[in-house]
């Protein structure tokens, strides 16, 4: 950890005169790219929460673990087929199958019941995920290479990682594609309504319950997207891998409002540059949870439900 | 003495098996039943504290601070309805404020029970200024926002007091100067229980809380009706954590206390207490507490270690299966036939019908209300619920 | 009125069950009972089972030669802590008291085991860790370390700078806020040589992304990178570091014990990283001949190469170094070492035993050469550069 005076000297004015020293400059690029790539992740699994909070009303707890699940199998088909791009699509099939699975037998017999009573049993469900993981696959940390050796790119001093501008990329496409199908398709519609008045809309002949397992679908197949780009950057799986990545998500969700997909997406964003930004400067790396936290609360008390959150009005 | 009168011409009057009844009916024993466990157990402790093995006093600690702690916490989350994933962190407070005042008085205070009564005191005030601070955003947030502030506070408090080198750091605080006889503090720990049930059984008995349990099932209603509801809400929240903040400090007394026991697994494990318990069900939550804690510290011992992992799937089965027998709409009528009261009913009270369901509300450690908990916590109003007949569930919470 | 009863009564029924559960004294039976704990559980697990694994065999085949010198048996007692330092105290009072622990082998990782060590210098049991390296727990008079103090590591390391980098920068990568990790940074430091510069970087919790760290070292042009971390976040750094060209060939990544593991590592392949990867280690999992091949081969065969790493090893050695001490005890004074030994004369006997200068073992760790332990209680026993992977050709 560096001194308080070397903090000055070196984070504060070198950054507010970065334009004077060039390096300087490029490295805050860079941290800033950096950055946005992980938001991209942390805003893919955030979404899944949105979704799922705002149509059935229920905080995940085990979208997190949805992450492991996805990392395991990506581990398991790259060994089968040798393809990282076909392991990714059998991944995302089987997790989104997987999250219709959980969904029918965990929450669906809880379906108008109290929604503290279905967030203990998704805490329930994440730990009983995690620990079967262990007795299949072991503690021991598992190493995936997705691609050999991507590379990087080199403009003036500014090196960026391949693997980051992929991530990056893609993440912009799902987003975009995503946004598209809520906006215009029939389903992405009945959505819509669903979370705006699921009485409404139950009235208006839309199938609300199978509307809640195409939402768990569409959650469970961007948390598989999410670990293939989350492993892509950090190979390593294991038991608790999904644990960390799922509370950020989470407050990424809750940053943007929950409910709200831009929402959730300017949240993960947020973090991501946040949490790049504090392990450039070594003063504040063991602090990263406590200000991503404290902006969290902050942000919370300005604006209480969120960045883009819906404000409700409660109904006497 | 007009009162006194009365029971004496009853006396007379009436037979042996009406003088026990209206006794219990005017001094209402059922109120007081817990304490009367937790007096004969102290009283056990006392009696065989000397020849017991410090395994069995470790585990009775323990039990102790969970009871604290889920009490405490029940007292936001049933009385209040306000969930609050941040408990740990004003155990994290209790322990880290108590144990250090403790330490830095050491050289000056010989008697360790008087260093432990000062530093009970402090860590569990700074506790509750933590849970005063804890309870203005709950001013402005509902529900799910609320809890994730409330998590989010308990894992900065968490990540603070890591960091900090005059708290011991990474390593966390070493305690060992200060820690007390495991022989005698889980005395003090039930002793606590005893206090902390005097304290929230006359705050939920008292106007306060009817008042609280106004604001949970409707804020504004009993804002209308001239509740101060900014004021309950921080005290509730400052009382919850005060409580919080005597369990670290006897945490802090009997291991060091390291930050990472404090995480917000912790809160969750205290929140699965409650609700397993029963919301707003105080006898519940000391009862899930025990066992659970009791559970967790015994079966990893009497499993082969081999199997360890085991326990954690069947502790999170039990837990899925609890909950959703407790709470799924469609098993309401399974519930209702085969439950624990019924089978009860049945084998201590052959004639009872065990088809009728009586009336719960005049149960002592429950408020009566009409609206569900889950319409309280809950930003929609249910839709699926009101498509069924609106009959008020006496089954489970 | 009957639902309070009840519950009442089974709150009673649960304390008073309790009381007499853990209060039931079972009929001693004709063993030595080593106790033990590590995670079995949780993220840190491999270490706890390789520790316990290793253990069990080492106990299995002292008995299956007849126990003992005088013939008695050893049973070990082995918990999971899940690497959780609150659950200490419980599984100490359960080994001690109701399982019968008379000699231990402490706890696997570090903060367990610094807990364990103010517990059990109250008993005056002895332990001798395998694998909780801080320097502060063979601080009382009856815990010992098997394995190398952080402090010995940092200090041997730095030696191992001062030696080779005189004048020259080189980088160091470390895990701010892990004991282990620090530990050896900090004294790291202290014995580094004032010629030699150092750029730090860090990480903290679940370390996902090192662009950062990797570029200021690759700014730097550091030519040896010290990183005093597990394997998980350093194989990570490496892979990382590859993907960026960030390093030449010749650079060379030195770490210490906790790299142990990173060739088994699941879909990781150490050959695909091109430059010199080096760690200070007591055990050498590659040998085929002595007494660590056969140890090496046995375990394999029991149970797989997968869990197979030194802290295993020390493990195993744990136990046979308390074997022989016994066995010498027993020598020495007929009669004191019985299935009935109480466990604080059995830690005055230890302890002098294993501070006592005669007092040498020679085990699978170590290379082969004899250890001895000093008053402290750390062990001094000879280091290796294991070179893990030799450098590529540019």
């Amino acid at each position: 950890m560096c001194t308080v005076k070397e903090f000055l000297n070196y984070e504060i004015f070198c950054g507010a005169l970065f334009f004077k020293k060039k390096g300087i400059f490029m490295e805050f690029i860079g941290t800033l790219i950096n950055g946005l790539s992980l938001g991209g992740v942390y805003a893919m699994i955030a979404l899944g929460y949105t979704m799922v909070y705002g149509i059935a009303k229920l905080l995940n707890f085990a979208h997190g673990d949805i992450i492991m699940v996805g990392g395991y199998l990506l581990f398991v088909f790259v060994g089968i087929v040798n393809n990282s791009i076909i392991a990714l699509l059998i991944t995302a099939v089987l997790c989104a199958i997987f999250g219709i699975v959980m969904e029918k037998l965990a929450y669906k017999p809880l379906r108008g019941a109290s929604p503290l009573a279905v967030l203990i049993t998704a805490i329930g469900v994440s730990y009983l995920l995690q620990s079967l993981a262990q007795i299949i696959f072991g503690t021991q940390t598992k190493f995936v290479t997705l691609f050999q050796n991507l590379g990087v790119i080199n403009i003036g001093s500014l090196v960026i990682q391949v693997s980051t501008l992929i991530t990056l990329f893609s993440c912009i496409v799902i987003m975009a594609g995503l946004t598209l199908f809520i906006k215009f398709s029939k389903t992405g519609r009945a959505m819509i309504a669903v979370s705006e008045d699921r009485g409404a809309s139950e009235l208006m002949g839309i199938n609300v319950n199978s509307i809640i397992t195409i939402t768990f679908a569409i959650g469970s197949f961007l948390a598989a997207a999410a670990s293939f780009f989350y492993l892509l950057k950090n190979p390593q799986i294991n038991p608790t891998l999904g644990s960390m990545p799922g509370i950020k998500a989470f407050t990424a969700a809750v940053i943007g409002g929950v409910g709200s997909i831009p929402g959730a997406m300017a949240g993960g964003v947020l973090l991501g540059i946040i949490e790049m930004f504090t392990a450039k400067v070594s003063f504040l790396t063991p602090y990263t949870e406590a200000i991503e936290f404290g902006i969290l609360i902050l942000i919370l008390l300005v604006r209480p439900s969120g960045l883009l959150g819906k404000k409700r009005r409660e109904k006497v | 003495m007009m009162e006194q009168d009365t029971v004496l011409q009853e006396k007379y009057h009436k037979s042996n098996k009406d003088k026990v009844k209206k006794f219990f009916k005017k001094h209402k024993p059922k109120k007081y039943i817990n304490y009367v466990a937790i007096i004969i157990c102290i009283v056990i402790f006392l009696i065989s504290s000397g020849g017991m093995k410090r395994v069995t006093c470790t585990t009775l600690n323990e039990i102790a601070i969970s009871i604290l702690l889920a009490v405490s916490l029940g007292l936001v989350i049933g009385f209040l309805g306000e969930l609050s994933l941040g408990h740990a962190g004003f155990m994290c407070i209790g322990a880290y404020i108590g144990g250090k005042v403790a330490l830095l008085l050491q050289p000056y205070i010989s008697s360790s029970f008087i260093l432990l009564v000062i530093a009970l005191i402090v860590g569990g005030v700074a506790a509750a200024l933590a849970g005063v601070l804890i309870g203005l955003p709950a001013l402005r947030l509902k529900g799910d926002y609320l809890a994730i502030v409330t998590l989010a506070f308990g894992e900065i408090v968490r990540s603070v007091f890591r960091n900090i080198n005059f708290f011991g750091g990474v390593m966390g605080m070493d305690t060992k100067g200060i820690q007390y006889d495991v022989r005698k503090l889980f005395i003090i720990g039930f002793f606590l229980i005893l206090i902390m049930l005097a304290v929230i059984q006359n705050i939920v008995y008292s106007k306060h809380g009817r008042a609280i349990t106004a604001i949970r099932d409707s804020e504004i209603a009993s804002k209308a009706t001239g509740i101060n509801v900014t004021r309950y809400k921080i005290f509730v929240f400052a009382i919850s954590a005060f409580f919080a903040g005597l369990a670290g400090v006897i945490y802090a007394f009997c291991k060091n206390p390291t930050a990472d026991a404090f995480s917000y697994n912790k809160s969750i494990e205290v929140l699965v207490m409650v609700v397993l318990g029963g919301m707003g069900n105080v006898n519940g939550s000391i009862l899930s507490a025990t066992l659970i804690t009791f559970l967790n510290l015994k079966l990893p011992t009497w499993l082969p270690p081999n199997l360890a992992v085991l326990k954690n799937i069947l502790y999170s089965l039990i837990l899925i299966v609890i909950v959703i027998y407790n709470n799924a709409p469609k098993l309401k009528s399974f519930r209702d036939k085969y439950n624990f009261k019924n089978l009860m009913n049945k084998i201590f009270k052959p004639k009872d019908d065990a088809s009728i369901i009586k009336n719960d509300a005049n149960k002592w450690d429950r408020i009566p209300t009409k609206i569900e908990m889950n319409e309280v916590l809950s930003v929609d109003v249910n839709v699926e619920e009101s498509t069924t007949t609106p009959d008020v569930d006496k089954g489970g919470r | 009125m009957l639902k309070k009863v009840l519950s009442v009564a089974v709150l009673l029924l649960v304390s008073v069950f309790s009381l007499c559960l853990t209060g039931c004294d079972k009929e001693k039976e004709d063993y030595l009972v080593i106790g033990g704990m590590g995670p079995l559980t949780g993220p840190a697990a491999v270490y706890g089972i390789a520790v316990h694994n290793s253990a069990k065999m080492a106990v299995e085949e002292i008995n299956a030669n007849g126990g003992l010198a005088n013939g008695l048996k050893l049973k070990l007692e082995f918990l999971d802590d899940a690497h959780d330092a609150t659950k200490v105290q419980g599984n100490y009072y359960d080994l001690l008291e109701n399982k019968g622990m008379q000699v231990s082998l402490g706890c696997v990782t570090t903060k367990p085991c610094l807990e364990f060590k103010k517990l059990s210098v109250d008993d005056n049991l002895f332990f001798i860790t395998p694998s909780a390296s801080n320097d502060e727990v063979p601080a009382e008079k009856n815990g010992f370390q098997m394995c190398f103090a952080d402090g010995k590591q940092g200090a041997y390391a730095a030696n191992y700078v001062n030696d080779n980098y005189k004048n020259q920068t080189i980088g160091v990568f470390y895990k701010a806020d892990d004991d282990y990790s620090k530990g050896i940074f900090d004294l790291f430091k202290t014995s580094v040589d004032t010629t030699v510069t150092l750029v730090e970087t860090s990480f903290t919790g679940e370390g996902t992304d090192f662009s950062t760290q990797i570029a200021t070292l690759k700014e730097a042009g550091v030519k040896f990178v010290f990183m005093p971390i597990y394997y998980t976040p350093a194989s990570l750094f490496m892979s990382q570091a590859k993907d960026a060209n960030a390093f030449a060939n010749d650079v060379v990544f030195f770490g210490c014990d906790g790299f142990d593991g990173i060739e088994s590592m699941d879909g990781f392949s150490l050959s695909s990283i091109p430059q010199e990867v080096s760690m200070l280690s007591h055990f050498d999992s590659s040998v085929t001949t002595g007494a660590a091949g056969t140890y090496i081969a046995n375990y394999k065969e029991k149970y797989g190469a997968d869990t197979l790493n030194q802290f295993g090893a020390s493990a195993y050695d744990c136990i046979y170094a308390l074997v022989k001490a016994l066995n010498e005890i027993e020598a020495a004074n007929p009669g004191t070492v019985t299935k009935d030994a109480k466990v604080a004369d059995l830690g005055t006997l230890l302890e002098a035993k294993f501070k006592s200068a005669d007092f040498t073992f020679t085990g699978v760790t170590g290379g082969g050469k004899p250890m001895t332990w000093d008053a402290s209680g750390t062990v001094n026993k000879s280091a290796l550069k294991f070179t893990l992977k030799e450098a590529d050709a540019e």
